[in-house]
């Protein structure tokens, strides 16, 4: 699991989470709950769907980052203009960009956000399921409207890397 | 009737539906993993919607993708074809959960036919032939001995925890009995720590013919006749035909009646096949049913010239069959050559990658089912089937002639194919002369004796 080169990743580790889903998808678990001393670790699957409780995951660091205002930085100048990352559906079902109707939106044009930042719900046989962003970045665009339907591997969002 | 229904499926089978709903006059959902993206199929349809990346367990076989999908996109009805999720009882019934019709069996049939002892005890109660064998465990010598001679030799000895031909002994006499036993007994304990066996009467170069059924949500069942699908190679079919040739139509009668009786017992409806093994006395015995389409349902439509799609799609919408078993004639004779993209040359192996030329046959008697265009790229991800080549005369000899003829114009470039193992099955005389049999492909072409399991 950890790569020689790294430290061992802490329980916490966005890395470990990753694993944590791909290892559920693999062998089909619904639910994962792992406590170390005073933290704890749950990940739930609706059906197939990967669905990950981001509050308990998210590091401090992360999110407190400043929420960037420039929504389209200009690239470094030595560098070719930057490709925009992709953030894509990971299923087939209703794309819904607030977590409730009376809610603001996840996220807008501009938020930063960290690979485990949730940016949508994505409903499937009445299951939502949030989308985390799997990159870090600002938000540049949104690409779906609120309620339509998507299909898998759709671009639900474009990010400017960070 | 439907007004949409969901093809949860791709390639060839996903084509035929989308014709059959378009006859209909219904519209038409087609699904697609990541591999598939651009298919020419996905065109032909009213909407498509991805459902997952290439490995089929990422999307054609994900159940709740298709779901979602089907959910979605409105459909009524979702139409499963054959292979990956066909013959999901489970699936089955959660379609029909979500008010989504299984264009299918009732999954109540198709999980107790699904399961290997439960159909035989639904063909024992029907009055259907199985392979005479022991009843159960045999542990002792003297045991396997009155078993065998109550059966009669030869005899195959296989491990209960068998497969794969491991295990497994052919007992031609007393003698070859006890010996048999005793290492098939030592072989299966080292293999799976499980030394139990059981005796099965052996069938010498069988036949394996199948029936066609149809039955509707009103209690009427009828059959279809029969298909020969004998030219096998490693339990994978090649060429399939209807009727199936040489065999006395006594034996056709009371093979498709029997067919009848099990779908009836097991209170089957839609389109199903039940498979039987024939041996060399013309005697049948029951292997399994399978509840779906198959791959080579359009032989049974040229005979017959009942579009079995269109109507598995509207017995699933509840009309009543419109015709009676007297109705349906056997008129003819159909082939089928199961064109894949294999190296017959190379052991069969797959051969994926992009067609560069695909100049198909046609005329006179040729029917030709496939996904398949020049400039198609044939993905690793799935079956290497890419077209079903279907001829249909008046006479088997015309059929054959057709056949050839059809064969020699297909020219396919950038993959290889089994068109040249086909046109050598079409010139050898034992198949001009109906002498076919499951052993035939490894006998006559690879130089295999019979392939007797053990030895």
């Amino acid at each position: 699991m950890a790569d020689n080169k790294q430290p061992p990743p802490g329980p916490f580790d966005v890395r470990t989470v990753r694993e944590l889903v791909e290892l559920m998808d693999k062998f089909d678990l619904s639910e994962v709950d792992l406590n170390d001393g005073g933290q704890r670790i749950r990940l739930r699957r609706g059906g197939r769907l990967v669905a990950a409780t981001p509050a308990l995951l998210t590091t401090p660091a992360l999110a407190t980052a400043v929420p960037s205002t420039n929504s389209q930085p200009a690239p470094p100048p030595s560098a070719p203009a930057r490709k925009l990352l992709e953030i894509k559906s990971e299923l087939v079902g209703t794309f819904y960009a607030k977590p409730a109707p009376d809610k603001e939106d996840y996220v807008k044009v501009g938020s930063r956000v960290s690979p485990d930042t949730v940016v949508c719900k994505v409903e499937a046989m009445k299951i939502f399921n949030d989308i985390t962003a799997k990159c870090a970045g600002t938000i540049a665009e949104v690409c779906v409207q609120n309620g339509q339907f998507v299909e898998f591997d759709q671009v639900l969002f474009r990010v400017e890397p960070s | 009737m439907f007004q949409r229904v969901l093809i949860a499926n791709r390639g060839e089978i996903a084509l035929r539906v989308i014709r059959a709903c378009r006859d209909l006059g219904v519209g038409v959902v087609a699904v697609y993993s990541t591999a598939d993206r651009g298919a020419p199929w996905l065109a032909l349809a009213d909407e498509a919607v991805c459902i997952g990346s290439g490995p089929a367990s990422e999307s054609y076989l994900k159940v709740p993708r298709s779901i979602a999908a089907a959910e979605k996109t409105n459909v009524d009805a979702l139409h499963p074809g054959y292979g990956f999720l066909s013959e999901n009882a489970d699936f089955a019934e959660m379609c029909r959960e979500c008010n989504i019709e299984f264009i299918g069996p009732p999954h109540d049939a198709m999980r107790k036919l699904g399961n290997k002892n439960e159909a035989k005890k639904i063909a024992r109660q029907a009055k259907v032939p199985l392979v005479p064998g022991s009843e159960g465990l045999i542990s002792t010598e003297d045991e396997a001995l009155k078993v065998a001679r109550q059966i009669g030799y030869p005899v195959l000895i296989k491990a209960a925890a068998g497969g794969g031909g491991r295990g497994m002994r052919v007992a031609r006499n007393d003698h070859s009995l006890v010996a048999g036993f005793q290492s098939a007994r030592q072989e299966a304990e080292a293999a799976f720590k499980d030394g139990s066996v059981f005796l099965e009467k052996y069938l010498e170069q069988p036949r394996h013919i199948e029936v066609q059924l149809l039955g509707d949500q009103h209690g009427n069942v009828i059959h279809l006749f029969e298909r020969d699908c004998s030219l096998q190679r490693r339990h994978q079919k090649l060429v399939e035909e209807s009727p199936a040739p040489n065999l006395p139509s006594r034996t056709r009668d009371d093979m498709c009646k029997a067919a009848v009786r099990l779908a009836r017992a097991a209170g089957y409806y839609s389109a199903g096949t039940c498979e039987f093994l024939v041996d060399r006395q013309n005697n049948f015995y029951f292997i399994e049913v399978n509840s779906r389409i198959q791959v080579e349902h359009p032989v049974t439509e040229l005979v017959t010239g009942i579009d079995l799609v269109r109507e598995q799609i509207k017995i699933a919408a509840g009309e009543k069959l419109k015709f009676r078993q007297g109705d349906v004639v056997q008129r003819g004779s159909a082939i089928e050559c199961r064109i894949n993209a294999e190296d017959p040359a190379n052991n069969f192996q797959p051969s994926a990658g992009t067609i560069t030329r695909w100049q198909a046959p046609g005329g006179p008697g040729v029917r030709l089912d496939t996904h398949a265009v020049a400039g198609y790229r044939v993905p690793p991800n799935y079956d290497s089937l890419v077209a079903k080549l279907l001829v249909h005369q008046p006479t088997r000899s015309e059929a054959i002639a057709v056949m050839r003829r059809a064969l020699g114009e297909f020219f396919i470039e950038g993959i290889k194919t089994t068109v040249p193992i086909h046109q050598k099955i079409f010139s050898t005389s034992a198949f001009v002369d109906g002498q076919v049999d499951t052993t035939f492909i490894e006998r006559v072409f690879f130089g295999q004796s019979t392939a007797e399991p053990g030895k």
